[in-house]
C-alpha cells in the first residue's frame, strides 16, 4: 500500500515511486540530449522553413524529391490516418456540443430563483426539462 | 453547490497534466509555426524566427521526453499505476455509452450514460475511473506523444537521420511525417480543450484536471433513497456561457478543419513535385482558420492555468475552514495544511 498519510488519497502515489520515476524520466531525457546532440553532421543545412523567412529553415535548399517509397507510403498513411480521426474528432465535437446544449437546457437559467426550480418540499425536483420525458 | 464534482485525479496527476500540458502546447505552437509558416509568419517571427523556433521545440522535446518516460515508469512501479491498467482498457460501457451519447443528443435518452458522464452530482458512485471519451483521449495521445517523442528524436539526432536517409528530401520527408503525426493530437487537444471548457456545469473550466481528489469532500449516502437525478437541474447557467459557448465551439470547428486542410495542402511536401516556395496555396480562408485553431490552444493553456489558480484558492479556502473546524473536536489534521478528505475513508 502507499504512504496514506503523506498522500491523503488512498490510491495515491507514494514518494519514492514519484521519486524514482522522475529520476528516472529525468535520466533518460538526458541520455537522449546526448544521443540526438552528440554526433554531428551538416545536417542543420537541411533548411525546412521557407526561404523567404529570415534564416531559412530545415528543408528550403532541397534538390532531390524523396526517393524512398516507403516513406511516401508512411506519409500517405499518415494523410489518411488524419482525416479518418480527423473525422471522428469533429463527430466528437459535435455531440458535445449538442449534448451541452442539452444539459444547459436542465440546468437553470441565469435569472431563475431556486424557489422555482425545486419542489417546495426540497425532494426530488419535479422541474420539467423542457424535453417532456419523466425522469425515472 | 459549488461546481466542484468528483475527482478522479490524485495530487501527482493534476501536477503532471499541467506540466504536460504546458510542454505539449509549446510543441504545438513551435511545431505548427515551422509546418504551417505560410499562415503563422507572426508566431515564427515572435519566437525568434527560425533558429528560435527549432531550439525552443527542442528543448520542450526533450521536456516531453522526460515526461512521457516519468509517466510510463510510475504507472509501471507502482502500485496505484498497475491498479489502474484495467481501467483504461474498453469495455463494453464504452459502445453503450457512445450510444447513449447519441440518443441523449437527439432527445431520445434522459441522461448521459455514467461511461460518458463529466457532471457526475447526486450518481457519483456509478462513475468510472475513465470515460469513454477519457479512455480514447489516453490510447490517442499516449501513441501520439511516445510516436513524436522517437521520431522527433529521430530527427534530432544527426546520424540517426543520415543514416536512414540518404538525401536531404527523403530527411524532410521524415520531418514532415513527424508533423503530420502531430495533427492528430492537435485536433485531439482542440477538443480536450472544448470538452473541458465548455460543459454548462462546469463552465468555465472543469476543476477535475486541476483539484486532486483528496481536496474534494464527498458525500456518501447522505440521502436514503438512491438518487434520480445527477442533480444538474439544481445548478444555474452561467449568463454567458450560451453566446461563449457557440463562439468557442464553431472556433473549435474550424480550427480542427482548418489544420487539416492545412496539413494536406501545406504540408510543405514534396516541395520538388510543385516546386511552391514561398507556400503552398495561400488562401486567407485557411490562414483565419489555422489562426483560429491557435487561439482556441491559448485558450486551452489559458484554462489550464486558471485551473490551477483555482486550485490555489481551493486549497487556502479549505485551510480557512478547516482551522475553526479542528477545535470542536474534529479530526486532528496530521499532514499540515492539507485538509484530509472523507474519501480517505470512504473510497475502498
Ligand atoms: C496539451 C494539453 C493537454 C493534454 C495532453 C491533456 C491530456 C489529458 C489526458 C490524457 C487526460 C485523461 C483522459 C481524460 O479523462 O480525458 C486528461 C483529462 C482531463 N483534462 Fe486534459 N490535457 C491537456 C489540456 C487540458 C486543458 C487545457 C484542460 C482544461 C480546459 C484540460 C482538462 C482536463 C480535465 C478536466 C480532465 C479530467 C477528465 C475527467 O477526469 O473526467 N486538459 N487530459
Ligand atoms: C506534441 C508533440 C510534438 C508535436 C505536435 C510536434 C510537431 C512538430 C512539427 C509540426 C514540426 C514541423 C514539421 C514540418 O516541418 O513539417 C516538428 C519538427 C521537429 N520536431 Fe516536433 N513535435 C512534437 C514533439 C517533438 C519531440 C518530442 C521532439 C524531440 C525530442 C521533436 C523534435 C522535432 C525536430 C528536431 C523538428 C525539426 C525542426 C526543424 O525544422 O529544425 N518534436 N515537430
Amino acid at each position: 500500500m502507499t504512504n496514506t498519510e503523506d498522500l491523503p488519497e488512498v490510491n495515491g502515489y507514494s514518494r519514492v515511486s514519484v521519486l524514482v520515476s522522475a529520476v528516472v524520466g529525468l535520466a533518460v531525457a538526458a541520455l537522449a540530449l546526448f544521443w540526438a546532440q552528440g554526433f554531428r553532421l551538416g545536417y542543420e543545412s537541411l533548411y525546412r522553413v521557407n526561404p523567404s523567412v529570415e534564416g531559412g529553415g530545415i528543408g528550403s535548399d532541397w534538390v532531390f524529391g524523396n526517393t524512398i517509397p516507403a516513406l511516401d507510403f508512411l506519409i500517405a498513411l499518415i494523410h489518411a490516418a488524419d482525416v479518418i480521426l480527423g473525422a471522428f474528432i469533429l463527430v466528437m465535437v459535435f455531440i458535445h456540443w449538442a449534448a451541452f446544449q442539452r444539459l444547459a437546457d436542465q440546468m437553470r437559467e441565469p435569472g431563475e430563483s431556486a424557489s422555482e426550480a425545486v419542489a417546495a418540499d426540497g425532494g426530488s425536483p419535479t422541474h420539467s426539462d423542457g424535453q417532456g420525458g419523466d425522469s425515472t | 453547490m459549488s461546481n466542484l464534482d468528483h475527482g478522479k485525479f490524485t495530487r501527482v496527476t493534476t501536477l503532471f497534466h499541467s506540466l504536460l500540458g504546458l510542454d505539449v502546447f509549446l510543441l504545438f505552437f513551435t511545431g505548427y509555426a515551422i509546418m504551417f509558416n505560410d499562415e503563422l509568419w507572426w508566431m515564427l517571427t515572435l519566437m525568434g524566427g527560425a533558429s528560435g523556433v527549432t531550439a525552443i521545440h527542442r528543448i520542450t522535446g526533450i521536456g516531453l521526453v522526460a515526461l512521457v518516460i516519468f509517466w510510463i515508469t510510475l504507472q509501471l512501479i507502482s502500485s496505484t499505476g498497475r491498479s489502474n491498467f484495467s481501467k483504461i482498457l474498453p469495455a463494453k460501457g464504452d459502445i453503450d455509452a457512445f450510444i447513449q451519447d447519441i440518443q441523449f443528443v437527439l432527445g431520445r435518452a434522459d441522461e448521459r450514460h455514467p461511461s460518458a458522464r463529466q457532471f457526475a452530482g447526486y450518481k457519483a458512485d456509478e462513475v468510472p475511473l475513465l470515460s469513454y471519451i477519457g479512455k480514447g483521449v489516453v490510447f490517442i495521445f499516449s501513441i501520439e506523444l511516445t510516436l513524436l517523442a522517437i521520431s522527433g528524436l529521430l530527427i534530432w539526432s544527426k546520424t540517426g537521420l543520415a543514416a536512414m536517409f540518404q538525401t536531404k528530401a527523403a530527411a524532410m520527408a521524415f520531418v514532415t511525417f513527424h508533423g503530420l503525426l502531430g495533427v492528430i493530437m492537435l485536433m485531439g487537444v482542440m477538443f480536450h480543450i472544448f470538452e473541458h471548457g465548455m460543459h454548462p456545469a462546469f463552465y468555465p473550466v472543469e476543476t477535475k484536471a486541476f483539484i486532486p481528489r483528496s481536496m474534494v469532500p464527498e458525500h456518501h449516502g447522505d440521502d436514503d433513497e438512491e438518487p434520480d437525478t445527477t442533480g444538474i437541474e439544481r445548478l444555474s447557467l452561467s449568463p454567458s456561457w450560451r453566446t461563449v459557448s457557440t463562439i468557442f465551439g464553431a472556433m473549435t470547428v474550424i480550427g480542427i478543419v482548418s489544420v487539416l486542410i492545412g496539413s494536406i495542402f501545406d504540408e510543405g511536401y514534396p516541395v520538388p513535385r510543385e516546386l511552391a516556395i514561398g507556400g503552398g496555396p495561400a488562401s486567407i480562408l485557411l490562414t483565419i482558420g489555422i489562426n483560429l485553431g491557435m487561439v482556441v490552444l491559448g485558450v486551452g493553456l489559458v484554462l489550464s492555468m486558471y485551473g490551477n489558480v483555482l486550485r490555489i484558492r481551493w486549497e487556502q479556502q479549505l485551510e480557512r475552514d478547516e482551522r475553526p473546524a479542528a477545535a470542536d473536536g474534529g479530526e486532528p489534521q496530521t499532514d499540515g495544511g492539507q485538509p484530509e478528505a472523507d474519501d480517505a475513508e470512504s473510497e475502498h
